[in-house]
């Protein structure tokens, strides 16, 4: 009896738990169009992607104005 | 990989439709189309909200599964784009589309519909970077520019957050957090005095 309800807990708990997973990012279904060249391929980050990510990271925290504000007047 | 998202802050958004503006003048936005607008709630009533909405870039997005010519694709970074090209005009992404996002010019009388239009994320299509081709079809690419989307940046009261989704949860939670509550703190009563509940401001309902 024990070891029905420990294998109905574990049993419950891993349903529980997809519940948590995350769906692929990555499209199902295929693309008939163009292919669309990266965005730091350009002449501005010549393929350099970390830092495009850099530049976008760093206007993304220009949005929270909790960092913007000085910090004595937080 | 970094995916981006939209995030409106309705307790921020003071319908100034600035978003709007910005996206229409950056990508010359015809005429009848509108990537991104504004949905108010309670209009002219006490706790009215407003936030903007556009194409929000799903995960899982409904317009990718039902568009019988395969036109859409998806960015590493999560973004929803589509080719024009091979977009045929038959609405079927409107339908789909949970948000209105799809936009169709009217191309011609009685009705007819040109290519399906959207949001871009200002990310352009598939045309060479920067292009007048890709600029002519979907706008300015900010992206390849290492800018955010013309909306987000543009939003005075930066109600209309863009960027990786977890860069944005991490900058709305510390919002919530301050705030400490909701209208009781930061609505009627802190403008007007007096009781902060919806209830008891003239013409709330109980």
């Amino acid at each position: 009896m024990k070891k029905l309800t420990a294998l109905a807990a574990a049993f419950a708990a891993a349903a529980a738990f997809t519940g948590c997973t995350e769906i692929a990012q990555e499209p199902g279904k295929s693309y008939a169009g163009k292919e669309d060249a990266k965005p730091y391929a350009g002449d501005q980050f010549k393929g350099d992607k970390a830092k495009w990510e850099a530049s976008l990271a760093q206007r993304s925290q220009g949005q929270n104005d909790y960092l913007r504000m000085p910090s004595d007047k937080k | 990989m970094a995916r981006m998202k939209f995030i409106c802050d309705a307790e921020r958004c003071i319908e100034c439709n600035g978003c709007v503006t910005a996206c229409k003048s950056e990508h010359e936005v015809p005429w009848g189309v509108n990537r991104r607008r504004l949905v108010t709630v309670n209009d002219g009533k006490p706790g009215e909200r407003s936030i903007s909405v556009a194409c929000m870039h799903c995960t899982d997005a409904p317009c990718m599964a039902v568009c019988p010519v395969d036109c859409f694709y998806k960015t590493e970074d999560g973004i929803v784009l589509h080719d024009k090209d091979l977009c045929v005009g038959c609405g079927y992404c409107f339908y789909a589309c949970p948000f209105g996002a799809p936009q169709f010019p009217q191309a011609g009388a009685f009705g007819l519909r040109g290519k399906m239009d959207k949001c871009t994320y200002c990310a352009g299509g598939p045309e060479e970077n920067g292009s007048a081709e890709e600029y002519r079809k979907y706008g300015r690419n900010r992206l390849a520019e290492g800018k955010l989307p013309a909306c987000a940046e543009m939003c005075s009261t930066k109600a209309l957050l863009a960027g990786d989704a977890e860069v944005l949860t991490k900058i709305y939670r510390t919002r919530v957090v301050t705030r400490g509550k909701g209208e009781e703190i930061w609505g009627w009563s802190m403008a007007y005095g007096g009781s902060g509940k919806l209830a008891d401001q003239p013409g709330g309902k109980a």
